[in-house]
């Protein structure tokens, strides 16, 4: 817990990964690199924003080149996990869920 | 120094690396250390069928800067714990970084 | 993060890059990351790796809305 040297227990949002801390045992949506997205239970992470999500479901949004027109179609792939850590450098931002 | 942490109570169990480059290869967990590279025994390749040149490894040692996801298994994970523990080294993180 | 002790106050001061950043805490900011997407909220912090939290964020890709945030925390580094 934060006590004695913070001062910052009073103004609990004080620095960005404040704002994640707060987030834990909530849920939240994560954009990671490579047209990626998660929405899952926040258990832990570190300064790297590396993080330990459960109840996760994953999309990917992929794109189809059509070869015979020039139109290229995005698919949303879906995908579940019951428990997922996620590299801290494939994150672009993190958001709780309201 | 938590997910080093973590990660070392996870050494054997079955977990699923997937990489950045898109192979999953599930496998036991053997060791890990403070970069988060990882060791896995009795591998298979999830798609072998896409990624064929693993089907004759057994082990791999995967370099931590190539892992996009670990997938876990549920049971083997404290949930409070690891909240109390990501608390604790935040407020370290934060402490260090008001006196640096 | 500390900076050269030209001014009084080091970390407040406007001058350097992040005495400016602390400065224009709680103003409305657009922040665009090397991909492209631009982020348009109300700043609510930010830190030495330039991490920033936002709030009231609106996600803008190719120009066009995507997406609300109530808050929303950005990488600093992976732009």
């Amino acid at each position: 817990m934060a006590e004695a040297e913070e001062a910052g227990g009073a103004n609990p949002v004080n620095e960005p990964l404040d704002l994640v801390r707060l987030s834990l045992n909530e849920v939240v949506f994560v954009k990671l690199r490579g047209d990626r997205e998660l929405k899952g239970r926040l258990h832990a992470y570190d300064s790297h924003c590396n993080l330990v999500l459960g109840e996760v479901e994953e999309t990917v949004y992929v794109v189809d080149e059509e070869e015979d027109n020039d139109e290229d179609n995005v698919r949303t792939v879906k995908k579940q996990s019951e428990m997922l850590f996620v590299r801290g450098d494939s994150v672009v931002l993190i958001s709780p869920q309201q | 120094m938590l997910f080093f942490s973590f990660f070392k109570t996870l050494v054997n169990h079955e977990v699923t690396v997937e990489l950045k480059n898109d192979i999953s290869i599930r496998g036991t967990l053997k060791s890990v250390d403070q970069y988060l590279n990882i060791k896995l025994d009795d591998i298979t390749v999830v798609d072998e069928l896409k990624y064929p040149h693993l089907s004759s490894v057994k082990n791999v040692f995967i370099r931590g800067s190539v892992v996009r996801y670990v997938h876990l298994p549920a049971a083997a994970v404290d949930t409070p714990l690891l909240e109390d523990a990501t608390r604790r080294e935040a407020s370290q993180a934060s402490a260090k970084a008001k006196q640096g | 993060m500390s900076a050269p002790a030209a001014a009084s106050n080091g970390a407040a001061d406007a001058r350097d890059p992040s005495g400016f950043l602390s400065e224009i805490i709680g103003a409305p900011v657009t922040v665009k990351l090397n991909s492209g997407v631009v982020y348009k909220g109300e700043l609510q912090s930010v830190d030495g790796y330039m991490n920033i939290a936002l709030e009231q964020t609106k996600e803008y890709v190719d120009g066009k809305m995507r997406r609300n945030y109530g808050d929303a925390f950005v990488r600093g580094n992976n732009g």
